[in-house]
């Protein structure tokens, strides 16, 4: 099958608000949410609503917590997750609603430690030791100086005033609620799951019975048997829809699935293999979307799809000073040229410039 | 099967990138545009790390690396420019560059006045505890 790009497949359209706020509630809730929140936090002159903007900030780490995060079990990497991950987008909000510019930056010194938590979580050992060393160890000190450098005596405009807090707030959960959306899309398979829990049930299943009770009771003797049942339509439409290639003789399969399911009189034995046979192509079809497109590295079997090397710090060595040497090399001079760039423009004295 | 999806670390990204948005155009002290900038890339850099782990291919990790390189010479250039900025103004309120905008552009105008600085208590005066040590000249020469 080829490969297609999630953006371009095929999915219903909500039409109306309400059909898209019936879809995308879990993402639409806490993003309105935090909303309210950041826009009632944002720093001001007067008129302090702190108090509903805190409310409002722990519910859309709340809902969101439970709509949008989905794991299998309570394992500790789960627990681990939340922990990591609240915390940073905690630490974010309070980055930008502090008044203070030094709260802001011990706010960014934990966003980065709570982002490295992730790292660790997604077997980035090296990567965590690094942003720990340079953001937290240096930038981060850096700007503590800069802020101790620039002090400014009492309140300032620029800590107490907000620039178009409703609007640029919207702005950014705008482009969260999008981001999300297309997350939700392309990675939810709530139909697809339910199909192939039905057609393994049906191939586990001893006895017609047992399949007609999983997708539907038959009609009783004398009358016209229906069409099909609703379970068995729910598969047969999805599998229309997940598979778009029409060439396809999986969809042929799904054609003989159905006809197996009017005239049962032929026997149980067609209607398990073809059962089979869909219930492997949607699994397929399911990993594929999960996974986007499992990319295999060409020339390098050890770096398999799904499995990171057992060394971090080796592999990482081996793909920087192989792959991407050039990259490295190019680094290595920006950072040079960075740092020659920051001596002039610092040690220049303002008096020339005016 | 790992018990925690792609799915849930690209929403932690899509969250602090959208933090960092509206820090950078809402807030006015340049530090705190910086640090949302920072938090932007650190953004992109969960998402990054995550598909990595996704596909087991260390590009991923390799381009979180070349993040935070381009991140420390943006730091080091950003804070010599802001230094710059606060000894010509005095302040690092970037409202005070709008002179900078777009000539059909109308300036911005703060309506709310500022609070009144705060006021800070006196220093207590204590009582003396007693007379004053006379001071020897001879010993504190030494010193």
């Amino acid at each position: 099958m080829p490969m297609r790009h999630l953006l371009f497949m095929q999915v219903t359209e909500p039409r109306s608000l309400s059909g898209f706020l019936a879809e995308y509630w879990p993402v639409v809730l806490p993003a309105l949410l935090g909303f309210l929140a950041i826009y009632l936090l944002l720093p001001r002159p007067r008129g302090s609503w702190g108090v509903w903007g805190g409310v409002c900030g722990a519910a859309a780490l709340v809902t969101g917590g439970v709509c949008l995060i989905h794991w299998v079990a309570p394992w500790p990497e789960a627990i681990l997750f939340y922990c990591f991950a609240g915390l940073a987008i905690l630490a974010g909000g309070l980055m930008i609603t502090q008044s203070n510019p030094v709260y802001a930056a011990l706010s960014f010194a934990l966003v980065v430690l709570s982002t490295c938590g992730l790292f660790l979580l997604q077997a980035a050992p090296f990567l965590m030791a690094a942003t720990i060393i340079i953001y937290a160890g240096a930038i981060v000190v850096t700007f503590l100086f800069v802020i101790m450098l620039a002090q400014q005596e009492g309140y300032s405009s620029a800590d107490l005033r907000s620039r178009e807090p409703f609007l640029g707030t919207l702005a950014g959960f705008v482009l969260m609620g999008a981001t999300l959306c297309t997350v939700q899309r392309a990675m939810a398979t709530p139909e697809l799951d339910r199909a192939i829990n039905d057609l393994n049930a049906v191939v586990a299943a001893g006895a017609v019975a047992d399949a007609d009770y999983i997708l539907g009771s038959p009609a009783a003797k004398g009358e016209p048997r229906p069409r099909h049942d609703q379970r068995l339509h729910a598969i047969i439409e999805t599998a229309h829809r997940s598979i778009h290639d029409d060439d396809d003789p999986i969809i042929n399969t799904v054609f003989l699935l159905e006809k197996d399911w009017q005239m049962q009189e032929k026997g149980f034995e067609p209607l398990k293999k073809h059962a089979a046979e869909v219930a492997k192509k949607l699994e397929e079809v399911r990993t594929s979307r999960g996974t986007l497109a499992q990319g295999q590295v060409p020339g390098k079997p050890e770096l398999k799809a799904g499995v990171l090397p057992h060394r971090n710090v080796e592999g990482l060595g081996r793909v920087l000073f192989t792959d991407y040497l050039v990259p490295v090399e190019l680094a290595g001079v920006l950072l040079l040229v960075a740092t020659i760039g920051a001596i002039v423009i610092a040690t220049r004295h303002s008096e020339v410039l005016r | 099967m790992s018990p925690v999806s792609l799915e849930n670390y690209l929403v932690v990204g899509a969250a602090l990138f959208a933090l960092g948005l509206i820090g950078f155009l809402t807030r006015r002290n340049l530090i705190i545009l910086f640090l949302s900038a920072e938090m932007m890339l650190q953004g992109v850099a969960v998402n990054l790390v995550a598909f990595a782990h996704k596909h087991g291919n260390l590009g991923g990790q390799a381009l979180v690396l070349f993040i935070i390189t381009v991140a420390a010479c943006e730091a080091a250039l950003a804070l010599a420019l802001i230094l710059m900025l606060y000894r010509r103004r005095k302040s690092l309120d970037v409202s005070l560059w709008q002179d900078l905008r777009e000539p059909d552009q109308d300036p911005v105008v703060d309506e709310e006045p500022l609070p009144p600085p705060p006021v800070e208590e006196p220093l207590p005066h204590l009582t003396p505890a007693g007379p004053e040590p006379l001071q020897h000249t001879e010993e504190t020469s030494h010193v």
